[in-house]
């Protein structure tokens, strides 16, 4: 069935059950707000960054002197190339940028095939809506990439950070620990009014989007065989149905719909040692604006959270 | 008589068992989403594009057997069965060997529990039942015409110990998921179940077309829009939990017209 208007979905749902609309919001709890920018790099000196974000303006931000970035590894942002698609943690009202990760991406997904001896390359089947990509594991990343996923053959889980550099995808970090064999589902519980886990992020939404990819959906709702399935023990809801995530790690909090089916995060069971270890499960896959402006660290991967709908 | 009675014994519980096994893993084909064959043996042995056929090809296989036993005296079947047990035993072996996460999947989605001695323990024992009636007389259905109920008791006893699903039953029956986290009924048994209700036939005469333009499902409801004739939503939200789901309805007017609902629940 198509979406005519899932947006309206909330309005319609809140009218009928009798409770109060609510709308998409950030917000820290303490600490000020934090502002994900993206965007082609113009130009760029040490102190200052133009960039041409995805609808066609520009934006110059203030380099702050103690922000850092990544591009493959750390790099002072001075010395980031023309051209590369940045994501950008930005403080004071979005003005000051202090983090840059410049053409970074994240290969999720089950092993097809793995060729090659030094230099590896790995096949990957992303799901019913995201096909299939083919990364390549540098000599120099293979070996932290494969003591973090015990089972390294294909029909086991990948989840890697990397890069883009001229059209190829590079898998450099593991994003977290794969378990050497699959975990049985968590015993049923009762229905908890808040539900603990790890977030992640994905780089399948388009730039400026903000949003969750959730994997408890209606097979049938979603048009995704494969969703409906979760280590977490989460409950069933809508593509846009609102989602209150709350990152542990760094108290902030925000409410963001569902805009996709996350059936590849429904088949982890792994957890965020961000802060603490976190239950079991992936709870959702967040675009990466709101990853950041959730407090996140696209490198690390994961953080720690807690969720509530409504 | 009294020997072949002991052989001819265990025929019922075969043909039963088979039959079980059948059912079992076509409902699990059916409902099986890729994950839940992912888990399941033999199916994990095989690549992934012929999962569905290999559970398939058993599951004809068994129901095969399963008819032989139960209308012919025919020595082919009798083997046959002997020979699938054997096989049987020798791929559980196999899976635990080789992939000791997965279940045994003898009796579908049921069977999810990683294969333990126990289910090696149960192919044994159906090898050495079927290689028992291998020379009972007549056919299957006169051992269930006259079964000697000792003899089967015990090989129910020795089968239901030897079954960790009967346990895996148990649990799920005693923790059951709450209606949040259950897969809902189908779309359209619930839309079934909204049209018998009274919120229903008190709007059906508003709505410009019988169908829903979109329906969707959300923690323990499901809800259905339509537009009704002045161009407005009208709302259906179907609970999926009980037996007699409550039905709850609104109107909201268009967007532009913000002041929203004028809702009123109703029950069933």
């Amino acid at each position: 069935m198509s979406h005519p208007s899932v947006e309206h979905r909330r309005v319609l749902a809140a009218a009928v059950l009798g409770r109060e609309p609510a709308a998409p919001s950030t917000g820290a709890e303490d600490g000020e707000p934090l502002r994900a920018v993206t965007g082609e790099i113009r130009d760029i000196s040490p102190h200052l960054i133009v960039v041409e974000t995805p609808e066609g303006g520009e934006e110059r931000l203030i380099i702050a002197p103690w922000a850092t970035a990544w591009h493959g590894g750390d790099t002072p942002p001075g010395d980031l190339p023309v051209g590369a698609r940045v994501t950008m943690r930005a403080l004071r009202d979005g003005r000051v940028v202090e983090r840059i990760w410049a053409d970074t991406i994240r290969l999720t997904g089950t092993i097809v095939s793995i060729d090659g001896r030094k230099d590896i390359t790995v096949k990957l089947d992303c799901g019913p809506h995201r096909g299939r990509r083919t990364a390549i594991i540098p000599y120099r990343a293979s070996g932290r990439l494969r003591v973090r996923h015990p089972q390294f053959e294909p029909g086991y889980l990948f989840d890697a950070i990397g890069v883009r550099k001229d059209g190829v995808s590079l898998a450099l970090l593991p994003a977290t620990s794969q378990p050497s064999h699959p975990a049985p589902p968590p015993p049923y519980t009762g229905m908890q009014p808040n539900i603990s886990g790890t977030i992640t992020w994905s780089d399948i939404f388009d730039a400026e989007e903000r949003g969750a990819a959730y994997p408890m959906v209606e097979p049938s709702d979603a048009a995704c065989p494969d969703a409906g399935m979760s280590c977490a023990g989460l409950p069933y809801l809508a593509i846009g149905s609102l989602l209150h995530v709350r990152n542990v790690c760094a108290s902030r909090s925000a409410s963001m719909p569902i805009v996709a089916c996350g059936c590849v995060a429904g088949r982890f069971c792994d957890r965020c040692v961000q802060c603490g270890t976190s239950p079991r499960g992936r709870i959702a896959e967040l675009a990466p604006a709101s990853f950041v402006e959730l407090g996140g660290e696209l490198i690390d991967g994961c953080f720690n959270a807690q969720i509530g709908w409504g | 008589m009294g020997v072949t009675h002991v052989l001819a014994s265990q025929l019922p519980v075969l043909i039963v068992l088979l039959s079980l096994g059948t059912v079992a893993k076509i409902a699990a084909i059916r409902s099986g989403s890729p994950g839940t064959l992912a888990q399941l043996g033999p199916a994990v042995l095989v690549p992934d594009r012929f999962r569905r056929a290999a559970l398939l090809c058993c599951a004809v296989a068994e129901a095969g057997l399963a008819a032989g036993l139960l209308v012919t005296a025919h020595p082919l079947f009798r083997w046959a069965t002997v020979a699938f047990c054997a096989m049987s035993t020798y791929i559980l072996l196999e899976l635990r060997r080789r992939r000791p996460d997965a279940g045994c999947g003898c009796f579908g989605e049921v069977s999810s529990a990683p294969v333990g001695w126990r289910s090696i323990g149960r192919t044994v024992v159906l090898t050495g039942m079927a290689g028992m009636s291998v020379w009972a007389e007549g056919p299957g259905w006169l051992a269930f015409a006259h079964p000697s109920w000792e003899y089967l008791l015990a090989g129910v006893v020795v089968l239901a110990l030897l079954s960790p699903e009967i346990e895996t039953l148990a649990e799920r029956a005693r923790y059951r998921a709450p209606c949040e986290q259950r897969r809902g009924p189908a779309e359209s048994v619930t839309l079934t179940r909204l049209r018998s209700s009274e919120a229903w036939q008190a709007h059906e005469a508003h709505l410009s077309t019988a169908e829903p333009y979109d329906s969707w499902r959300e923690l323990c409801w499901r809800f259905f829009a339509f537009r009704n004739h002045d161009e407005h939503d009208v709302v259906f939200a179907v609970s999926l939990a009980g037996r007699r789901p409550t039905v709850r309805v609104a109107v909201v007017g268009s967007e532009d017209s913000k002041p929203l609902p004028v809702y009123k629940p109703v029950s069933v």
